[in-house]
């Protein structure tokens, strides 16, 4: 047994040098520029854009207070789960009321699902009764791809220091049944009551569900 | 002209809801679902206590997909929530084989067309009256552009009274195929630190992606999400005994969260084929290696263990195989003079007697675990090989033969080695004679090798599929019970009161047991015979005659002087020719001999092209080098009354040959869950709607009657 870990003590040095290697070929996996995603535990990316109601938003702007970012697509069915049960308007609700901002942001490209223009957007927002502080149309996908930003829905929550506190899906229950929304965990609400009672944020991530994020 | 009937069927069911719908629509239709879906029992009965395969099919609409296990960066696995009546169970969803499905920036695990989700049904040891009915509701989103959830429900019904449906042995076949195996090789993972840094699985195998064992586009996917950055390639290094493989890990979560998992491992074989295996991992955070690498022994150690055939059982059915090795005629003079030997040295001292009886067991015990070993470490790099695969080589088959030819000379006195192997000599009271014991084991285990294929099917098929400890576990009792007759006579004093007692009778018998010796070797000529043809039998026979001149000239050498140098280099050369003339590659076109041979050589194809035909089919798998075979063939097969059902009943009999390495007769052996030969299938002739019913196996020993009893 004693040897065994000793092979092991082996192997961990032997991996060491094996990584200096591995710079070589991560870089021609790479798929742009922006592969610097991320991550959590990490300050969030700053991005400016403007909104649909045509002002100007800078993530940096809001430190001080969390901030949401969703992401979204109203055709696709995941999304529809959520908004068609009032599941994800309601988060919005709880969310705002608890001084968060939160920002929907449509990364569908140009003739892709979900691609919609300002007013369009506008209409849906009011269609859904959506509760959000500003929606953004990224059809270039840049800050889709700075988030790495993968499903609809995508949530990502910033604290007040503007870290990346938490990334992943809207909650624990990943079928597309509408009925599911009722009794599964909403991680997102979760990490904003842990960043609100000043404790580290319990479910830092998870695995994103939905339609892929149409690029 | 069936087959055309059918076409024009089917042909014409399919169009039926194109003919029948609205005109105007008719071009570029698109589906109201884009999965079809349907259950299928393996069996259409099922049986108390007992445990059966039944699969959920996809038909994926062209270019949509569903997803694994895992889905990638987007997307959600298929859901199957059975609804069961009290007591029945089903297993977790066996996942075919997924294909990575890149989406612009992102990528995805699924699949596209028609795809079986498997899972294993287990029935209560009480069963309800009457038929039994399951249903599912499945989901799955199914994606192209665009995703759509589709929810469906499917049923089955079991133990249908009449039953008048057919089991889908071929259907259950062809999904098991799509599954990756199940790998037992000790495997660890961690992430290296820094960002953007490789994820590093390391397998503990000395075989996968050698020179030897190439293996082509290797694709990783692990079960959990988070772990790989999933459109990076996987990219692996050698070393001596480990395969790492490595691929951009994901940024998307801590590593820590995940001290345990499993990865399926994909890549295309030396053959080109794809090839796919399940192993479960443990984290290595490198100061904290120690306890997640144990841990990890322990999951590769429980997991997958068959059901069908218990640990004890298999156990117990190798125990009492290797006892009945005991009698084999190629072995049963090794143990006769052992227990001869120990008359003698019981008498004077019992202790000793049982140090030999443990050094003859260690040495049996050990060449078993060498094989087994060498058997399972082969297997876990894809060779297509079973039991008795060690005669497959005319060069081990040539050295058996010397070797039995050379015990029978000792035995009939033409010389002793050292004290004589088998110990009846002198040197017996003395300690040195333990090597001798334990020599006496491994030359045991070597002769009784030919016999143990037919005997021991069962428990060997099992061991051969089971996790490497306890394949070599079998393996042991095997040993363990060749060697018990032999313990149990050293151990226990009363026993010897059973031998005869010694005496100048033992010699006369030592040479009536040369007998034996000189048969068994004789047929593994024949064996030889057929692997390398007459100028392979040739060598060996010269072989032979060289050796035994070279040992009889060393026992008469000239006393001393010029001529005694000279002739012992003779001797020498003469001893060592032999092993230089064996014959090593096999002559592949060589098979079983003319007038046994009635049938057509078996082939996939021709077994494909047979069972197309309306006509019965018969099967037989067997080998030049397996008795139970070549008696079946006599006493069975090649008889009056089964060649007369034949040719009344139009049967297609085809012959396979596995004395020589065959892959495809390995696969087919396989589907009948078999490791060794012989195999006999009868596929009886279609019914009424064109169907056949379930090809049947028939026992490993056939009567006179089995075959015509057929029909």
């Amino acid at each position: 047994m004693k040897s065994f870990f000793t092979l092991f003590g082996a192997v961990a040095l032997l991996l060491t040098p094996a990584a200096a290697n591995a710079e070589m070929y991560g870089e021609t996996h790479s798929k742009d520029d922006t592969h610097t995603s991320a991550q959590v535990g990490q300050a969030a990316p700053d991005f400016e854009a403007t909104t649909i109601a045509g002002e100007p938003f800078k993530l940096s702007d809001h430190k001080g207070g969390i901030v949401v970012l969703e992401w979204t697509n109203h055709e696709c069915p995941y999304v529809i789960k959520h908004y068609d049960t009032g599941n994800m308007q309601g988060a919005q609700k709880t969310a705002m009321e608890k001084g968060v901002k939160w920002v929907s942001i449509v990364s569908s490209a140009p003739g892709k699902q979900g691609h919609v223009d300002n007013a369009k957007a506008a209409e849906i927002v009011e269609e859904q009764n959506a509760h959000i502080t500003a929606k953004i149309i990224d059809e270039s996908g840049e800050i889709g791809h700075l988030y790495g930003a993968k499903t609809t829905p995508h949530m990502y929550v910033i604290d007040a220091e503007g870290t990346l506190a938490y990334a992943g899906a809207i909650d624990d229950n990943s079928s597309p049944r509408h009925d599911t929304v009722e009794g599964a965990t909403n991680y997102v609400l979760a990490a904003i009551d842990d960043l609100t009672a000043g404790q580290a944020v319990q479910v830092a991530s998870s695995a994103p569900y939905g339609c892929s994020v149409k690029y | 002209m069936r087959a055309i009937t059918l076409f024009i069927t089917a042909l014409m069911i399919c169009a039926a809801p194109i003919l029948f719908s609205a005109p105007a629509t008719a071009q570029q239709q698109e589906p109201d679902n884009y999965v079809q879906w349907r259950a299928l029992a393996e069996m259409p009965e099922i049986l108390a206590g007992e445990d059966i395969w039944i699969a959920v099919e996809q038909d994926i609409y062209p270019q949509w997909h569903t997803y694994w296990r895992n889905p990638g960066d987007s997307g959600s696995p298929t859901r199957i929530e059975w609804d069961l009546p009290a007591g029945f169970e089903v297993s977790e969803i066996h996942w075919p084989l997924p294909h990575k499905l890149p989406y612009g920036p992102l990528l995805n695990y699924g699949y596209e067309g028609r795809i079986a989700l498997l899972q294993k049904l287990s029935a209560p040891d009480i069963l309800p009256d009457g038929p039994v009915t399951l249903t599912a509701r499945t989901e799955a989103l199914v994606c192209k552009d665009i995703c759509i959830p589709e929810f469906s429900s499917v049923s089955l019904t079991l133990n249908k009274p009449g039953n008048a449906t057919m089991p889908n042995y071929a259907y259950f076949e062809r999904a098991q195929d799509k599954l990756p195996s199940a790998s037992a090789w000790p495997a660890y993972y961690t992430q290296e630190s820094g960002s953007g840094n490789d994820f590093v699985l390391e397998i503990e195998t000395p075989f996968l992606c050698t020179p030897e064992q190439p293996c082509d586009d290797l694709e990783l996917f692990p079960h959990e999400w988070g772990l790989v950055d999933n459109t990076a390639d996987a990219r692996i290094e050698r070393s001596m005994d480990k395969l790492i493989i490595k691929q951009t890990a994901s940024p998307d979560r801590d590593i820590t969260e995940v001290p345990q998992a499993r990865f399926l491992v994909a890549y295309n074989n030396a053959q080109g084929a794809r090839e796919a295996f399940e192993i479960s991992g443990a984290l290595v955070t490198p100061p904290a290696a120690a306890t997640s690498a144990a841990a990890a022994i322990d999951v590769a150690i429980t997991a997958d263990i068959s059901p069908d055939v218990t640990l004890a059982q298999a156990l117990l059915f190798a125990l009492l195989g290797g006892i009945i090795l005991n009698l084999m005629p190629c072995v049963f003079p090794v143990l006769s003079l052992k227990a001869l030997s120990l008359v003698k040295i019981a008498e004077k001292q019992p202790g000793l007697a049982r140090m030999h009886g443990l050094s003859y067991t260690a040495g049996i015990i050990l060449s078993f675990l060498a094989i087994a070993g060498v058997l399972i470490a082969l297997k876990s790099v894809g060779a297509e090989i079973g039991w008795g695969f060690q005669l497959q080589n005319p060069l081990v088959v040539g050295l058996l033969a010397y070797l039995l030819f050379v015990i029978g000379l000792n035995l009939s006195g033409l010389f002793d080695v050292g004290g004589n192997f088998a110990n009846t000599g002198q040197t017996l009271t003395q300690k040195s004679g333990l090597g001798g014991s334990f020599f006496t084991g491994i030359l045991a285990t070597l002769v009784a090798t030919p016999c143990t294929a037919p005997f021991m099917a069962a428990a060997l098929g099992y061991a051969l599929v089971q996790p490497a400890v306890i394949s070599l576990g079998i393996f042991a009792a095997l040993g363990l019970g060749l060697a018990l007759p032999y313990l149990a006579l050293s151990f226990i004093p009363a026993l010897d009161r059973l031998l005869p007692k010694p005496g100048a009778w033992m010699d006369t018998f030592k040479q009536l047991l040369a007998f034996p010796m000189f048969a068994s070797a004789a047929w593994l000529v024949w064996v030889l015979s057929q692997q390398a043809g007459t100028m392979g039998v040739l060598s060996v026979l010269m072989g032979m005659v060289a050796l035994a001149f070279g040992i009889w000239l060393w026992r008469h050498l000239p006393a001393a002087g010029f001529w005694r140098f000279l002739l012992k280099l003779l001797a020498i050369a003469a001893i060592i020719a032999p092993f230089i003339m064996l014959p090593r590659g096999g002559d592949q076109t060589s098979a079983i001999e003319e007038d046994l041979k009635f049938g057509e050589a078996f082939s996939p194809a021709i077994l494909q092209q047979a069972l197309a035909s309306d006509a019965p089919v018969f099967v037989e798998i067997t080998a030049a080098w397996c008795i139970t075979c070549k008696l079946n063939h006599a006493v069975g097969i090649n008889i009056a009354p089964t060649k007369n059902a034949f040719a009344n009943n139009n049967v297609r009999f085809l012959v396979g040959d596995w004395t020589n390495y065959d892959p495809a007769i390995t696969d087919y052996l396989h589907k009948f869950d078999r490791e060794g030969v012989p195999l006999y299938v009868f596929y009886a002739a279609p019914d009424a709607n064109g169907q056949r019913p379930a090809p049947q196996v028939l026992p490993q020993i056939l009567t006179p009657g089995t075959i015509s009893g057929l029909f």
